[in-house]
């Protein structure tokens, strides 16, 4: 190639790159740091913050920390940022909120030695531990959030351990959302396959019309399709309705908020993206090998299981694929249609930025999500045949 | 009308310093729904018309993410702003709010608690048990009879948060009302009310949305649900004949703060003045059944007349959310009620 070339291609590229780095590096940036970053401490108490890293974590620290926690704390009320601070110190032990408050508003009533009237305050500040938390988080990044994301948190003396039995439920979520997805791609895979394949030896006017049916869905809002479930599915819906006539069922099921709901609506969404590259692939099979499969005397299962299904390991690798990824960050479906035990961890990262507002928290389960997706897909590589085959060699 | 050139000049300069100060129309966003289409009229426009000011509304869900967004950012598009009581309080601590201009906006007219450092006190709003009287006769009246699923079974609703869940699980165990939030802050209290809310556990269904009490006692989903009152007075007025059951009340306040770093932030506390006033409520409660924050238009017998579901009449039987408690504890028992959810 010659060096014209060359930049003709670094030019034509350009866009493409600058694309990737903006919309795909450098989120992923940000949120590494949101799920790691410790910025609290050290912006609201930058003395304090000074006088701990002097403190050995023994015993109690010098007069000077004490008497530049109550001042710094009592400025951060005055100056509104003292709630980031509170509710990040809370997070990782519950009370200190409560107690940084009680200090900002006593105020007036400390005085030298500050160290004493600290104390007499509130016994908290005479604890070791209490100030161990503080110097713990003097550090530039934490890895509370990364740890509470797996059910682990962080004892009073610095120690990790295992959260309570009632406070954990992330390794249960990201378990129920790689289960779901995986159930979704198979139930996809295997409800798609005759279709595409019914597709494919259509005559091309039929062909059309079958494929329209699976584009239209494709075309409609999510949320449409979604809402469309919970009208079907609830107690007093067409399907109630229906089951009830044909006398199947003599009471109402409750089908809505259940993960049968999820399951249902969820391949419904999904389907095409199974569908759409398995025909493509299947259009491509000459039928020639299957004749020349049936000549050798191969019967029928046989001439599918060796012949066919092989050559559309790709279109199912691809199909597959794409589901599992799509299924693995769905949101708006299990939250509509599913009940409060089949929420995904997609739920949960909502729930964390919109609501409690804690985008450490938020930003570690996408991390975390991703890191796991990426060693799942990984794996399935290795192992599944197909994987590595042609278009679908990631 | 006869225009010399002095006052052209003055309309121009004028012209020319709103444009320089607030380069768009004062925005004020609220909850949406019935309430703020009322609103609208009364309060919103009615201020424009007063004071010539441009006044635009617009809508959002009560998630705090897209403001703090907006702070942090530093392109405040938001104003005036509906609030409820702890996410208030937290964004006052955190500067997402300005602090209330009490020179502007006269305290001494809010309810007791109608006021805070950041928030002036707009309407009450509350959640009370109900079921469709067609479909049973004489339901429970208590939290205690609804746990008794002999006597009345079918599904129960509560709300997907352990905020009003965990206070109706202690009421039900017989906890007096004053000691609620004193037992719940305490290990034992709260595993006293999940130990409660499990035992009825597989009967309980969950809403997220305000409007799915109301449409789930209809489709018959669920038999008993807990839902907002104005939700509730709003399906009676159309035709429903659900009881107000004001015993089984948790109420709070909902407050107009401003936005940090508003444009328009001195036109704001103008219009909090104006819209927190008696005689813009009473307009209001002519359309609309309100239950608003101010003392007077509260007391106001008329009003308290025309509208049954007027909280301040009621709040005596009722349980005050404790903003404070739930600040303080609410991201750990939400963690805790998510893990208890999912078991």
């Amino acid at each position: 190639m010659t060096t014209r070339s060359n930049r003709l291609a670094a030019a034509l590229i350009a866009p493409l790159l600058i694309l990737v780095v903006a919309s795909f590096v450098v989120p992923l940036a940000v949120t590494l740091y949101t799920a790691i970053g410790n910025p609290e401490v050290r912006d609201t108490l930058p003395r304090t913050a000074a006088g701990l890293r002097a403190w050995n974590a023994e015993g109690l620290p010098a007069e000077q920390a004490f008497e530049a926690i109550a001042s710094e704390l009592a400025q951060a009320q005055e100056g509104q940022s003292i709630g980031q601070l509170s509710r990040r110190l809370n997070f990782e032990q519950l009370g200190m909120r409560a107690l940084l408050l009680k200090t900002a508003r006593a105020k007036d009533d400390l005085g030298t030695p500050y160290k004493d009237a600290l104390i007499a305050l509130d016994p908290r500040w005479g604890e070791t531990d209490t100030w161990r938390l503080l110097h713990r988080n003097v550090a530039a990044v934490t890895p509370l959030y990364l740890l509470r994301s797996l059910d682990l948190s962080v004892a009073p003396d610095g120690s990790v351990v295992h959260a309570p039995r009632d406070e954990s439920v992330f390794r249960a979520l990201f378990a129920r959302t790689f289960i779901i997805s995986f159930w979704v791609t198979v139930l996809c895979v295997v409800l798609g396959y005759p279709v595409a394949y019914t597709l494919s030896t259509l005559p091309p006017r039929w062909a059309n019309a079958g494929l329209a049916l699976v584009l239209v869905p494709f075309w409609t809002s999510i949320l449409v399709r979604t809402t469309a479930w919970f009208i079907l599915l609830q107690k007093e819906g067409p399907v109630n309705a229906l089951l009830q006539s044909m006398q199947i069922v003599d009471a109402p099921l409750t089908l809505i908020f259940t993960r049968f709901a999820v399951y249902v609506a969820m391949v419904h969404v999904l389907l095409p993206f199974v569908i759409l590259p398995l025909y493509g692939v299947m259009k491509g099979i000459d039928p020639v090998y299957m004749r020349a499969a049936a000549s050798l005397g191969a019967p029928g299962w046989k001439r599918f299981l060796r012949v066919y299904l092989p050559m559309t390991m790709p279109g199912v690798a691809a199909g597959a694929l794409m589901v599992f990824m799509l299924a693995v960050g769905f949101y708006v479906t299990p939250a509509l249609v599913g009940g409060p035990d089949d929420q995904m961890v997609s739920y949960f990262i909502a729930f964390f930025t919109n609501q409690t507002i804690n985008w450490g928290m938020a930003a570690a389960l996408a991390l975390l999500l991703l890191a796991m997706t990426a060693v799942i897909v990984t794996v399935a590589r290795l192992v599944v045949p197909g994987f590595k085959v042609g278009a679908v060699n990631l | 009308m006869r225009i010399n050139a002095t006052t052209a000049a003055a309309l121009a300069a004028a012209m020319l310093t709103t444009g320089a100060v607030a380069a768009r129309d004062l925005m004020i966003v609220g909850f949406g729904g019935p309430f703020q289409d009322n609103a609208r009229t009364a309060l919103f426009q009615g201020y424009a018309k007063a004071t010539s000011q441009a006044v635009k509304d617009d809508v959002y869900n009560g998630e705090m993410a897209k403001v703090y967004s907006m702070v942090k950012s530093g392109d405040v598009t938001y104003d005036v702003i509906m609030v409820e009581a702890p996410e208030l309080v937290r964004g006052c601590e955190d500067g997402v709010f300005e602090k209330m201009d009490w020179n502007v906006v006269k305290r001494d007219k809010f309810i007791s608690g109608g006021s805070t450092t950041c928030g002036a006190g707009a309407v009450l709003w509350g959640v009370t048990l109900f079921y469709d009287p067609t479909k049973v006769q004489n339901g429970p009246d208590t939290y205690a009879k609804l746990w008794d699923v002999k006597t009345y079974p079918g599904k129960r609703l509560l709300r997907q948060s352990p905020k009003t869940t965990l206070e109706i699980a202690l009421l039900a165990d017989g906890v007096p009302p004053a000691d609620v939030y004193k037992l719940l802050g305490t290990p034992a209290g709260q595993k006293r009310a999940f130990d409660k809310l499990d035992q009825i556990k597989p009967n309980l269904m969950w809403w997220k949305s305000g409007t799915q009490p109301v449409q789930m006692i209809t489709s018959g989903d669920a038999t008993y649900a807990v839902g907002f009152t104005g939700r509730i007075v709003r399906a009676n007025e159309g035709g429903a004949k659900y009881p107000l059951l004001w015993k089984t009340l948790l109420y709070s306040v909902d407050y107009w703060a401003v936005v940090k770093g508003s444009p328009n932030a001195k036109e704001g506390f103008k219009m909090i003045e104006w819209i927190t006033d008696t005689k813009p409520l009473l307009a209001l409660a002519d359309i609309y059944a309100v239950s608003p924050a101010n003392k007077e238009a509260a007391a106001n017998p008329a009003l308290s007349a025309k509208n049954p579901g007027m909280l301040s009449s009621h709040v005596s039987d009722g349980l005050f959310i404790n903003t404070e408690f739930w600040v303080a504890n609410g991201e750990d028992l939400e963690q805790k009620f998510n893990a208890w959810l999912a078991k």
